[in-house]
């Protein structure tokens, strides 16, 4: 037994020794005289808690020193990318527990090294703490979590690298998170947005931050009506054929369909699509099923103007076309449908305004589209302004279509020999009119130079 | 004897209960003129546009150059290639220039090749003194350029018989006159024509036999001196009486 407890005694010194080396060797680099416990910044956004890179914050840093220990001073690197501007500057603070400390600790911001040199003519010993507030200093523009680095300054002369700090959560800025916060700082912008109905209305800082969103809603809102209504016009001439083409069973089922998509909402046929589809296991992207709805409903409609357009054709140019010999096809296509393209066109256009209105609707059912986007930003703030900056988006594109509907319309009347002078022949008769006068003064100038002349030319002879 | 272009026999009409035209006779041979008078709603124009069937004939036969049109194995569309008719109303396809309306069906139903339509219509709408219109849209011709186009259209064609149907009547009377010649060149040039129309002087002038038509039949017939200065029906008397 004995040679065997002498064995376990010998190796366990033997392992103590061991261990405590280690411990000795390690001891420099794990045991620091400091903590630093405490690196925050404070929110730079107007809407959200985020900490945005690359704007101006407040970082604020502190750092426990241990007991027994003298700090003389301190090496505060920012992380690399970060920036301090013109407005730059460091607050320092002493505290012993809660109790606020007097001190005399000088802080240089050194703009170079990205670094703040602090130095404690007094040292600071343990217990204390150091708390560094950096005003108007910007982080860099990452994502992700940044730290606060740096060295120590011991009074005994001992320098040491700073722990890590805690991180900060840093969000990369967007263009349009800097004009915000630009904005947020003009005076106009805030007395703007003192009025109650300008802030709730035309709040300058949500045009800008809800334009990116909203216009990407209204580029899949113009694609949903750019491809669905297309695809309605071929739809409308299939029906309005068969509309029109005496056979009672084509007849009855454009009637069916015409009749039933016309005589429900639409905001209806989307429900249906997007609940009852899903229900008898078709599952399709639900932008392709957002176009598929919208061009049988426009397709509906266009059957109707379409009918209603070749319909009034008068009869005498079928009669003309088939007295020379023409196909009823071939008068269809090349008589009649061509003449019904000019006169549907306003029409047309108008189911196209309504069509790309009624792209709004999809809002309902979870499509992301120009209204949604809007939505979704005003349940965010609780303010109106991305309300307004979808409706300019939908005028941009109704506005002058509905110009459009006009013109056409005029000038179709005026085919017809029936309509008042436009404003354009106005206008161009008045210019002429302009122009003529000018003419007349130009020539009876040159006739009194040349009169001149003649004269001149007398008196020589 | 001439050869016999139209021929129709027993030609019934009824749209619904009302009859239009009831058991017609009529024969007409190469080269020949006839008018068809009569007060609006006597059958002139139903009878015309049975010819090239733009109406379906309720009873009876007609025959064109000895085919019997009212044969349902008739190709139809063949049939009105050779039969020209113009319309009271012109009918010119309003999207299409004055040259392309004359083009149009020569392009499609005869199939001719573009140059060869345009030609042809160039041709055709010199005849009817219209060259100088050919750009032109229907919208931008008076009454009387756009049927002399609709003539030089239907003529483009070829036809063997031409049908006018009241072509003057929609016309302000000074540009009467200028239809009226192309429709006297055409009959000097031999065309078998159907002229229903009000024009006693065309009648008279350029008609081999006129008709007179009063509720669906023939009241009298003759030729054009006989039927307007010696006309034996009371009818017929009253009728010229009325628009002279």
């Amino acid at each position: 037994m004995q040679p065997e407890l002498k064995k376990f005694v010998k190796s366990s010194v033997l392992c103590a020794l061991a261990l405590s080396i280690v411990v000795t060797i390690a001891a420099p680099l794990t045991s620091n005289a400091v903590d630093v416990d405490v690196t925050t910044a404070k929110s730079n956004e107007t809407s959200t808690n985020n900490v945005l890179g690359g704007e101006p914050t407040r970082i604020t840093w502190e750092m426990l020193i241990d007991d027994g220990e003298e700090v003389a001073g301190v090496h505060l690197v920012l992380p690399e990318g970060s920036s301090f501007t013109d407005d730059s500057s460091v607050r320092m603070t002493v505290l012993d527990g809660i109790d606020r400390l007097d001190n005399d600790i000088s802080a240089t911001i050194d703009k170079d090294e990205l670094a703040i040199d602090i130095s404690c003519p007094e040292p600071l010993t343990g217990g204390l703490r150091l708390r560094a507030e950096i005003y108007d200093t910007a982080l860099p523009n990452v994502d992700g979590e940044v730290h606060l680095g740096g060295t120590y300054t011991l009074t005994d002369g001992r320098t040491a690298d700073l722990p890590e700090s805690p991180g900060i959560e840093v969000a990369k800025a967007s263009v349009t998170q800097r004009i915000v916060n630009w904005l947020d700082k003009q005076p106009w912008v805030q007395a703007w947005d003192s009025v109650t109905i300008l802030n709730l209305f035309f709040q300058p800082q949500l045009i800008v931050s809800s334009l990116p969103n909203v216009f990407h809603g209204w580029l899949l809102s113009l694609m949903l009506v750019a491809i669905g209504f297309p695809l309605a016009i071929p739809l409308g001439l299939l029906f309005a054929f068969m509309k029109i083409f005496r056979n009672r069973i084509l007849h009855a089922i454009a009637a069916v369909y015409t009749g039933v998509i016309r005589g429900t909402p639409l905001f209806l046929q989307i429900y249906i699509a997007f609940f009852g589809l899903p229900l008898m296991g078709v599952n399709l992207n639900e932008y392709l099923l957002a176009i598929l709805v919208l061009a049988f409903n426009s397709g509906a409609y266009l059957t109707e103007i379409f009918r209603a357009g070749i319909q009034s054709i008068p009869q005498g140019q079928t009669e003309a076309a088939r007295s020379l010999g023409m196909t009823s096809i071939q008068t269809m296509f090349r008589v009649i449908i061509p003449q019904m393209v000019r006169r549907v066109i306003p029409t047309c256009t108008s189911e196209f305004i309504l069509l790309y209105k009624d792209t709004s609707l999809l809002a309902a059912v979870g499509v992301m589209e120009l209204m949604l986007y809007a939505k979704s930003f005003v349940a965010t703030t609780g303010n109106m302004t991305p309300y307004i900056v979808a409706a300019c988006f939908y005028l941009v594109v109704t506005l002058p279509l509905i110009r459009v509907v006009t013109h056409f319309e005029n000038s179709l009347a005026r085919a017809d020999g029936n309509a008042p002078p436009s404003n354009d022949s106005k206008r161009k008769k008045r210019r002429e009119a302009k122009r003529a006068l000018k003419d007349q003064q130009a020539s009876t100038m040159t006739s009194v130079e040349a009169a001149g002349a003649a004269a001149g030319g007398g008196a020589h002879g | 004897m001439a050869e016999s272009m139209i021929r129709i026999e027993h030609l019934s009409k009824s749209f619904g209960k009302t009859e239009v035209l009831t058991d017609i006779n009529l024969e007409v041979k190469k080269g020949e003129v006839i008018v068809v008078l009569g007060p609006s709603g006597s059958g002139k124009s139903t009878m015309l546009r049975c010819i090239n069937l733009l109406e379906k004939p309720t009873g009876g036969h007609i025959y064109i150059e000895g085919e019997e049109i009212t044969d349902p194995k008739t190709d139809v569309n063949k049939l009105r290639e050779h039969v020209g008719m113009v319309f009271q109303q012109f009918n010119l396809f309003p999207h299409l220039d004055a040259k392309k309306n004359v083009m149009l069906a020569q392009r499609r139903v005869l199939k001719r090749s573009k140059e060869e339509a345009e030609e042809n219509a160039l041709r055709q709408l010199d005849r009817v003194g219209l060259l100088d219109r050919a750009d032109f849209l229907p919208a931008q011709l008076s009454g009387g350029q756009k049927q002399r186009v609709a003539i030089a259209r239907a003529l483009a064609m070829d036809p063997h018989i031409m049908l006018f149907d009241e072509a003057t009547s929609a016309l302000d009377p000074e540009l009467v006159r200028g239809v009226l010649d192309v429709m006297s060149e055409l009959a000097e040039g031999g065309m078998t024509m159907v002229v229903v129309t009000h024009e006693m002087g065309f009648a008279r002038e350029a008609a081999d036999r006129a008709f007179f038509m009063e509720g669906g039949v023939f009241v009298e017939e003759g030729t054009p001196s006989e039927l307007f200065d010696h006309p034996k029906s009371e009818r017929t008397k009253d009728f010229l009486g009325n628009i002279k």
